[in-house]
Formats: structure tokens, C-alpha cells, sequence
């Protein structure tokens, strides 16, 4: 899968090898026994060919399937107790497959370590065969150069030993790679000239990306971390694993890997196109932030967008989403306030920002008081339900549905913030509740009031650190580099033999160029065969030079 | 160019040292990372309470010194940290949000009762309202002083010395300042008063 030659054999290379050579089996000939080492050749064979590696990257593209089509227990618990809910045969069969947690699944785990050690078994041992390919001096001068794809054949006045030399300083010129016979006597005199070594350079490279691209991937994984925090406007966060909403760190990172900034919400807007055909499409996000990058550190200010992370202390912070926050104050039976803060809702991926959410007092007295509601951002009356026209809070209002007695919460047992456990609680409003800003509604049987007191934003950011990601961009960016020169350099030789005969010495000269890259050595060969037929001429002594003629063996 | 002759079985001897080298390398990567990854590492001076890794001990001379901290109790009322050198302190790290906490709250109530003239307590109270944090201490009878710390900055003043990795978390603090033992999640009264036994007798008082 990494080779970036042409699919015939190479006639230049003896080092390159087919991929797709048939690897002998268990049942090769060669008779003997097939012992355990050679079944595990065989194996080793196996797993580093080409066929395997991407019969391995098609299993891992096939496997991240239902982690995108199923819910995430890492990314979406709520939707796999959702999926529990409205599945409840399925659900656990998928569970036992880890289909609710494919990414981290042993299944999953086992595919991208095969195909990991797949590539480095494929990778290395090649990145070091073309080493020695481009290490490699041109071959010996054949012997019939007027057999070559291109050739030129002149007489010259220089004895043949003359010759040559005047051809080799010519060729060497053009920074060709020489090769002289070692005896000229025995040999004859000649000299094979090859340049384009810088494809093989190019090659190399792109298996060294490559190699480092792997390397930088499991860098990531094992040393960097991803963690979500949802931040309500004016609330500041200090980033500790307390602190996270979810936090996801690499194979080799702890809580107190995580870089000691404090970041704090100022202000957070969000603005949408109000006509037309986008109406109600985000044009703007843009949250504004203070944050100390330790503490006791100044504060400093900066603006999050959308694509435009902040860094800070190695890690990237970004901004993925946004909602709205609805501010609820509880007084419970006996007058006293029991709960007053914002409390974020979660939007659908539809409808405006018509978002969900809980509102759980567990400190109500006499009996715990339990809220589910509706934001309304922008409510209007539809046949008799509320749905929200515009995802900006232009006319917000609360719906609410109230319930009291055991939450479940006193267990030690943690439940989603963002679900109600009713099973231990009884309705105590029939029809939801609606309120506007600053309305109340009172609790019937005296159990006490909840106001809808107002509603700040609230934006969720992603903080993550890769160390690879640095050195993956880099080794990217040398594969592409790699793979161009191994693509646009082409590879090609000339020869110059000298031969004395009857009329003085015939100069002949051969070249020939790889087919598989683009061309233009037709150009080249004519320049330099003129250009070596002009440096014998003027390094001739001044005598009538011999007439050409054709010589044949 | 060498003919294919000369060159062949060198270059078969050399691929077969370079397969076998990647496959080395292959697996002693694979190794590592396997090995790094499932083992953990031990930490020295450190025990854990009734071999539950929840909560931990550690040894006289192994105890981390607890950071120097500020801040302002649920009533309004600036606490130094440092004003409790010399005492013995139970530092609790809660939320009225927080399921476990509400389990461990009878728990730290009792203890506190128990070991009154002995340890000090003091709450800090995460990620919370002072609504919700006033009625669950209302609720759950907890009389001793909780600082208010919203933005887990306090937490943050300990990541270096013993991370939080959730809240509730518990710590015992000696006369000295030093850390003497942690729960991490819902702490016992016998996690709790194994590790006050600890520093609450002479020999482990220092």
C-alpha cells in the first residue's frame, strides 16, 4: 500500500519488490515440515502485506460505523439510556458487542493495532530497502548503446581513454551520479551516468512520514486529552478533573497533567440572520472570556468563535455549542429559599432552540421538589402548543411541570443532571406550567413557589491537547512532499562508450528514462548528446576529423 | 548496478534481519504501551484503607504539604487556611449537586460530632449556589464553616499535590500541614476514622 511506483517491475531497481508478489502459503513447496516459526513467518508475512492492511483499514472504517450511527456512552450517555429505553431487547446485545462504546471496545482496540503493527512491519523494512536504492551507483555501460530508447553515435579525434574523461567532466556537470570501469582495459571505455536519485530521496520521505504520521497519532493518544466543560455566562471554571464535564485523558495522562487555567465566561452572544430564506441560520458566535493561565497569574481577555480556539498553557479551548440557561428561584413549605441559580437546558438539533431541561431541589422541605421545562426562546401559540419561531430569545417562556417527593439523588448513586427520576415522585401540576420572566407559580398543596426569574446563555467548550498534532501536520505535509518528487522525478541514465577504429574514435551515447513519469527526455538527451559531441570537438587536437560512419559488433 | 546475482542473497540475508527487526520493534512498542497502559505505577509511602483504592494513608514522612488557601465562607466571612496550623482538619470537598455527597453528609456530620474537640472540619463548596448549599447544610445538620468556591479554584490549588478527580473528596490534613490521607468519592466512617486514627494519636500527631 505505500508504493508510489509504477505497478510493472522496475528495470532499475533490483531493490524494489512487488507487493503483491505471491507470498508462499503454509502449504508451499519446498517440502519439510511447517514448523511453528515458519507459521509464524507466514503469519507475519500475512499481516504486513498490502491485501491484509487494507482488508484491516476497511474493518476500521466499517467499525467506526455504529459508533456514528449509535449512541456513544463516552459522548451522549443520555441517549444510550434513551436507546435503553425505546430498545429494551436490543439494547443489551448491542452493549455486550461494546456497539455503545465502539472506540474503546477490545474489538475496535485489536483492528487498529494489528493495522498499526501492519504498516510498521510493511513500513520499515522498506524505508530501509530504498535507502540502499538510492545509495546505489549506476549500472555498467551496456554493450550495444544504439539498442537503448534514445542513442547518438559520433567520431572523434580524442583517443577513446580522452574521450570518455572529456564525457564523464561534461556528465558530472549535470550532476549526474558517474560510474567508471574499474579497468578500462578489460572493460572498455566507458561511463554510465544516472541522475534522479532524488526520487528515491522522495520515496524515503514519504516512508518516514509516514512512519512518523503513526508515531504522532499514538503520541496523541497517549499523552493528550479531550475534556467538554459547559459554562454558564458570568461562571468561571478552574480546569481540574472536578471541574470537567467529561474528561478524557490519554493512556498516560493523569488529573494533574492538566495545565492550571482558569477561564470565566464574560459574556456570550449569539446572532442569526432574521429574514429570508436563512432566516434563523447563526451569522455570529463570539464569547467573551477572561482567563489566568495560573493562579495568581494576570487575567487576560479573549474572544472565542467557532473554529477559533483559544490556546492556552498547551491546550486548545474551543467553542461547540450554546444555549440557554433559564434562572429559577425555589422557596420551599417553610418560606425558605432552596434553590436560585441558572440552570443550563439542552437544545435539540431542531426547533429553535426549544430546549430541555431539569430543575432538581433536593434540599426542599418537606418532600424534595422536582422541575421538568421547556425553554421557549421565542414562543409562539401553534393549535395549542408552544413552539419556538426564531432560536433568539425574543418572546422567552417557561414551561414547567412539577413534582415532588424522592428525587433518588440521597443514594450516592450520580444521575444525569439533565433527567428527572420520577418513579419516586407524584405530579403535582397536570397541564405544564407557563410562566414568563418574573412570573411565579405557586405549588399547590402550600409546597411552595418556583419563579422564573430570567435566563442567561450558556456555551460549551471543548478543551483539548494533542502533542501529535504538531508533528502529524509536519509529517504530512513531508508525505505529500515525498510522494510529489517520488511522482515528478523520473529517474534516467546515460551511457558514453569510446571505441577506437579504422577512422579514429566513435563516440557512442545511450540514454534511457523511467516511462512512468512525465516527459521531456527526449529534449534532454538531444541537448546533452549536442553538448557532449561540442566538448569532444573543441577538446580535439586541430586535425581533419574523421568522417562518421556506422560501427557494429 | 551489481547483477541480480551478486546482489540477491545479500539482500535476501539483510530484508530477512530487517523483518525481523520491525517485528521486534512492532511488538515491543505494542508491549509498552499494553504494559504502561494496564499496570499503573506504584506510589511509595502509600497504603489503601481496607485495600480500597478510594481511599488512602500515607506514612509519616511521605505526606504531601496541603497549599496555602483563601476564601469566603457560605456567611460571608473571609477564612485563611493557614489560621488552622496546628490543628488537625478534615477538608471536605462537597456539592449540594453532588449525589455522593448527599450520601457521605450523615457520615461527615457524625464524624464531626464524635472528634469535635479534636478536628477541625471545613467544607469547600463546589460548583454551587449558596441557595442550595445553605439548605443542604440546613438539611443535613453540618454546623462546621464552608468556603465558597464556585469556580473550583481552591480544587485547583491542590491539583499538584493530590489531584481531584471528583468531587466529594475528602482530605485529612495533620498539625503540621501536611496531607495524611484522602477519599476519593464517598467516604466511610471507616475509611474516615481509620485515617483520623492516624494522626489523631501521638505517635502519628508528628
Amino acid at each position: 500500500m505505500t508504493d508510489v511506483r509504477a505497478p510493472e517491475t522496475d528495470p532499475f531497481d533490483p531493490a524494489a519488490e512487488r507487493d503483491d508478489q505471491p507470498r508462499p502459503g503454509p502449504a508451499s513447496p519446498g517440502g519439510g515440515t511447517f514448523g511453528l516459526a515458519d507459521w509464524l513467518k507466514w503469519v507475519w508475512r500475512q499481516l504486513t502485506s498490502m491485501r491484509i492492511a487494507l482488508v484491516l483499514l476497511f474493518l476500521l472504517a466499517l467499525g467506526s460505523v455504529p459508533g456514528s450511527m449509535l449512541p456513544q456512552q463516552g459522548t451522549n450517555p443520555a441517549g444510550v439510556q434513551q436507546y435503553y429505553a425505546s430498545h429494551p431487547a436490543l439494547a443489551p446485545w448491542l452493549s455486550h458487542l461494546g456497539l455503545f462504546n465502539v472506540f474503546g471496545a477490545p474489538w475496535f482496540a485489536a483492528i487498529y493495532l494489528l493495522l498499526f503493527a501492519s504498516l510498521v512491519g510493511c513500513v520499515v523494512p522498506r524505508t530501509f530497502r530504498l535507502a540502499g536504492s538510492a545509495r546505489t551507483l549506476p549500472p555498467r555501460a551496456p554493450r550495444h548503446l544504439a539498442r537503448l530508447p534514445r542513442s547518438a553515435e559520433y567520431a572523434t579525434a580524442l583517443p577513446p581513454g580522452d574521450a570518455v574523461e572529456v564525457a564523464a567532466g561534461v556528465l558530472a556537470g549535470h550532476g549526474f551520479r558517474l560510474r567508471r570501469p574499474a579497468d578500462p582495459a578489460d572493460a572498455g571505455h566507458w561511463v554510465s551516468a544516472e541522475k534522479g536519485y532524488l526520487r528515491e530521496v522522495g520515496n524515503l520521505l514519504f516512508h518516514l512520514a509516514l512512519l512518523g504520521v503513526l508515531v504522532s497519532v499514538a503520541l496523541g493518544g497517549l499523552f493528550g486529552y479531550k475534556a467538554d466543560r459547559l459554562l454558564i455566562q458570568g461562571d468561571t471554571f478552574a480546569d481540574t478533573a472536578s471541574a470537567l464535564d467529561e474528561f478524557y485523558p490519554g493512556r498516560f495522562v493523569t488529573a494533574a497533567d492538566l495545565g492550571p487555567f482558569t477561564i470565566t465566561l464574560n459574556k456570550f452572544d449569539a446572532s442569526y440572520i432574521s429574514s429570508g430564506s436563512q432566516r434563523g441560520q447563526p451569522s455570529a458566535f463570539d464569547a467573551q472570556i477572561s482567563y489566568t493561565e495560573q493562579p495568581g497569574g494576570p487575567t487576560r481577555t479573549g474572544q472565542l468563535e467557532v473554529n477559533r480556539p483559544l490556546s492556552v498553557d498547551g491546550a486548545k479551548v474551543y467553542l461547540i455549542g450554546h444555549g440557554y440557561a433559564p434562572e429559577f428561584r425555589v422557596t420551599d413549605a417553610r418560606g425558605q429559599v432552596v434553590y436560585n441559580a441558572a440552570t443550563p437546558f439542552i437544545s435539540g438539533t431542531t426547533g429553535n432552540f426549544l430546549s430541555e431541561g431539569v430543575v432538581k431541589v433536593p434540599d426542599a422541605q418537606p418532600e424534595q421538589l422536582g422541575f421538568t421545562g421547556v425553554f421557549v426562546p421565542t414562543a409562539v401559540d401553534v393549535g395549542g402548543t408552544l413552539e419556538s419561531v426564531f432560536p433568539a430569545a425574543d418572546n422567552p417562556v417557561v414551561s414547567l411541570i412539577a413534582y415532588a417527593g424522592n428525587l433518588g439523588v440521597n443514594t450516592g448513586v450520580s444521575q444525569s443532571v439533565y433527567q428527572l427520576d420520577t418513579g419516586g415522585m407524584k405530579r403535582l401540576t397536570t397541564n405544564p406550567q407557563l410562566l414568563l420572566p418574573g412570573q411565579s407559580l405557586k405549588l399547590p398543596g402550600g409546597q411552595g413557589t418556583i419563579t422564573f426569574t430570567g435566563y442567561v446563555p450558556w456555551a460549551s467548550l471543548t478543551i483539548t491537547h494533542d502533542p501529535g498534532q504538531l508533528p502529524a501536520l509536519i509529517c504530512g505535509i513531508a508525505a505529500l512532499g515525498g510522494l510529489l518528487l517520488s511522482f515528478m522525478i523520473r529517474r534516467r541514465r546515460v551511457f558514453v562508450r569510446a571505441r577506437s577504429g579504422e577512422h579514429g574514435t566513435t563516440v557512442q551515447v545511450g540514454g534511457l528514462a523511467r516511462t512512468d513519469a512525465s516527459g521531456g527526455f527526449e529534449d534532454e538527451f538531444a541537448t546533452l548528446a549536442a553538448e557532449l559531441r561540442s566538448a569532444h570537438e573543441q577538446a580535439a587536437p586541430e586535425k581533419p576529423a574523421a568522417h562518421r560512419q556506422q560501427e557494429g559488433e | 548496478m551489481l547483477s541480480p546475482a551478486l546482489r540477491a542473497p545479500w539482500l535476501r540475508a539483510r530484508r530477512r534481519t530487517l523483518v525481523l527487526a520491525a517485528a521486534v520493534l512492532t511488538g515491543v512498542l505494542l508491549a509498552v504501551v499494553l504494559v504502561a497502559g494496564w499496570a499503573g505505577g506504584g506510589n511509595s509511602g502509600v497504603t489503601d484503607v481496607g485495600g480500597n483504592a478510594s481511599a488512602i494513608i500515607y506514612a509519616a514522612g511521605h505526606r504531601p504539604l496541603a497549599p496555602e488557601f483563601t476564601g469566603t465562607t457560605l456567611t460571608g466571612s473571609k477564612l485563611s487556611f493557614s489560621s488552622y496550623r496546628g490543628q488537625v482538619v478534615v477538608l471536605n470537598f462537597w456539592g449540594s449537586w453532588c449525589d455522593p455527597c448527599r450520601e457521605e453528609a450523615p457520615t461527615l456530620a457524625v464524624v464531626a460530632q464524635q472528634y469535635q474537640s479534636a478536628v477541625t472540619f471545613l467544607g469547600v463548596d463546589e460548583r454551587d449556589t449558596t441557595a442550595s448549599a445553605e439548605a443542604f447544610t440546613r438539611n443535613f445538620g453540618i454546623t462546621y464553616p464552608s468556603l465558597n468556591d464556585p469556580s473550583q479554584e481552591i480544587a485547583l490549588d491542590f491539583t499538584a499535590v493530590v489531584p481531584l478527580e471528583g468531587t466529594p473528596t475528602t482530605l485529612v490534613i495533620d498539625r503540621t500541614g501536611h496531607i495524611a490521607g484522602a477519599v476519593f468519592g464517598t467516604a466511610t466512617y471507616p475509611e474516615l476514622t481509620a485515617i483520623l486514627a492516624k494522626v489523631t494519636t501521638k505517635a502519628g500527631a508528628r
